[in-house]
């Protein structure tokens, strides 16, 4: 497959000294929808920002469509389309007139402008409402409108940052939809960062785990799924920690298809299986009679990408996200109050 | 360098669809030399008609020496809020997306100026009309009115520079303000744009004779009382010329090194 964005030890450090991005590589074959997870502050948008030019790499050799842009930035511009994480539409303009200016500052001549507006505002369902102010638009509006300008000069590799960020679950699906579609009409190249595990998982071809300016690592959602195992058991006991369910989990620990056990914050234990967690679960039930502890509850789970997470990261992204949202909300308030 | 001119105009033109939209706006543009000329110039009417103070004036009617100084205190404020959407554009990421597109970058203040430029040149365009309509005779006829009004747009490229220089630098709003507020209200004050140098206190004339603002206020005035007086008018626009290298050349300095990392 030929490669549309290859980035080797990229490393990113800002002024003041602090290190976005540490010795980074990987690759995206054209027309593949990649997707960058992470918590907040992992380096996502600082290597978006460094691939389309926004910011200089400190170190690292980044080629996009086999060109070295780190020689000859002049060439990323035409051929990369951006859209940031918080929607940058002015909102005290039409739909159109956004549309338009963005054509312009891609230097369009205005009758290709005109008719690529057209086509992009109808794919995105937008074309009806051309010719209102796009302060009159709901969040998943300005999204996608957000999206299309991106599109306008017609770019080979599509950078999203953080695409369906604070919108709600509908929302987000359809943008999930457009965003495929694009890949299948238009054989573009899709770079997205999130921090939604439904998103990559939905959406991308390959996910990187990135965290702490580091990529973790890279594979197929499936194949990521499964390097963490197969089934995973959560079992909690009425007992705190006594000798009794330790000697239990002495016992399971013997099963030969189990892997691992480990403990989390809320006294629940992860029990993770080789296969079919359900012939297991009979076995754990026999042991922890043998043993007098009683089970409170136990639950069989399919590996999910938020396992695989916890598993590279050490940690869930949910704490993350909700901090992320408020501070979103708070945003597109304070926004809502400068009309 | 015609790539860079397109840039900046579109630029500029985005800042003018969103000036001619807000009517609130336009009508206070209307409305304030209307309180100015109106309400003020009539009240100190009386005072020319102290033979000392019409000699001071070198009028014999206080709205002919008065309509220079608000033109130019119109320029004054509205100049001066030029590059201040461009924090208002960092903050909604608007400015990203610029950078992130193949304009030039010095396009993009340079656009900013000139939609403050042409948005100073529509206000003295009203204030010359409403002035007329007032009475006051511009000597220099529809001529003269035209070079006031390129006057006032160099004079409105220095304070837009001058304000894109402080928006690179300073990045909240309230803080700007404050500043804005500090420098205008004494530019003002201490120049010819109200009361001659002659009635001033020494100190003062010497501040106001060495204040830009006089010497715009200088230029446009001899357009509008005396005529074609280029020993006066030439210097005068030489030294505005003059500044609007100095703004443009560091405020395009300041921007390129506050997004370049």
């Amino acid at each position: 497959m030929e490669k549309a964005i290859e980035v080797r030890n990229l490393t990113k450090i800002y002024k003041g000294g602090s290190v976005a991005v540490n010795d980074v590589s990987f690759c995206v074959s054209k027309g593949e929808i990649f997707g960058f997870l992470g918590p907040n502050g992992a380096g996502k948008s600082t290597t978006i920002k460094v691939l389309i030019g926004l910011l200089r790499p400190t170190r690292g050799r980044l080629f996009l469509n086999g060109v070295n842009i780190v020689k000859h930035p002049e060439q990323i511009k035409h051929n990369t389309g951006y859209a940031a994480q918080e929607t940058a539409i002015d909102d005290r303009l039409t739909c159109l007139e956004n549309i338009y200016l963005q054509g312009h500052f891609y230097h369009l001549p205005r009758k290709e402008i005109k008719k690529r507006s057209e086509d992009v505002l109808k794919m995105f369902d937008l074309f009806d409402k051309r010719n209102n102010l796009s302060n009159t638009f709901s969040g998943g509006m300005l999204k996608r409108l957000d999206i299309a300008e991106a599109l306008i000069h017609r770019p080979k590799i599509l950078f999203l940052d953080e695409p369906t960020l604070g919108l709600d679950v509908q929302t987000r699906q359809a943008i999930w939809e457009y965003i495929r579609n694009l890949r299948y009409q238009n054989e573009m190249t899709i770079f997205l960062t999130t921090h939604y595990m439904e998103e990559a998982d939905a959406l991308c071809d390959r996910i990187a785990i990135i965290d702490q300016g580091r990529i973790k690592t890279i594979d197929t959602p499936e194949n990521l799924k499964q390097q963490i195992g197969g089934d995973i058991i959560t079992v909690s006991f009425s007992e705190i920690s006594n000798g009794k369910v330790q000697k239990t989990l002495e016992k399971v620990k013997q099963i030969s298809q189990v892997k691992e056990i480990s403990l989390d914050k809320n006294k629940i234990y992860r029990i993770v299986v080789n296969q079919r967690g359900d012939k297991i679960i009979p076995e754990i039930f026999s042991i922890s009679q043998k043993n007098e502890t009683n089970i409170n509850s136990i639950r069989l789970q399919r590996p999910s990408l938020e396992d695989v997470y916890l598993h590279f990261t050490g940690r869930t992204i949910q704490e993350e996200e909700e901090n992320r949202e408020n501070l979103i909300k708070t945003r597109i308030m304070k926004r809502r109050l400068r009309r | 360098m015609k790539e860079l001119i397109l840039d900046s105009w579109w630029v500029a033109y985005r800042e003018l669809i969103k000036f001619f939209r807000q009517r609130t706006r336009l009508l206070m543009i209307v409305a304030q030399p209307l309180i100015w000329l109106g309400l003020m110039g009539n009240m100190m009417r009386g005072m020319t008609n102290s033979p000392m103070a019409a000699k001071a004036l070198g009028v014999n009617n206080y709205l002919d020496f008065m309509t220079p100084g608000i033109i130019l205190m119109t320029v004054l404020f509205g100049g001066i809020f030029g590059g201040l959407s461009i924090i208002w554009d960092r903050r909604i990421g608007y400015l990203e997306k610029l950078l992130a597109s193949p304009i030039k970058r010095g396009a993009i203040p340079l656009g900013k100026s000139i939609s403050s430029m042409i948005q100073g040149a529509m206000q003295v365009a009203i204030i010359i009309v409403i002035a007329s309509l007032f009475g006051v005779c511009f000597h220099t006829g529809i001529p003269g009115m035209l070079l006031i009004m390129v006057i006032a747009m160099l004079f409105c490229l220095i304070l837009s520079g001058f304000s894109l220089v402080l928006s690179s630098i300073i990045k909240t709003h309230e803080t700007l303000m404050a500043i804005v507020n500090f420098f205008t209200m004494p530019l003002m004050f201490t120049s010819n744009a109200l009361f001659p140098m002659s009635v001033m206190p020494a100190w003062l004339a010497a501040i106001a004779k060495v204040n830009p603002v006089s010497l715009a206020v200088t230029a446009i005035r001899e357009l509008t009382i005396h005529g074609w007086v280029w020993g006066k008018i030439l210097p005068s626009l030489g030294i505005i010329l003059i500044l609007d290298i100095i703004f443009i050349l560091i405020s395009q300095f300041a921007f390129q090194r506050e997004t370049v990392e």
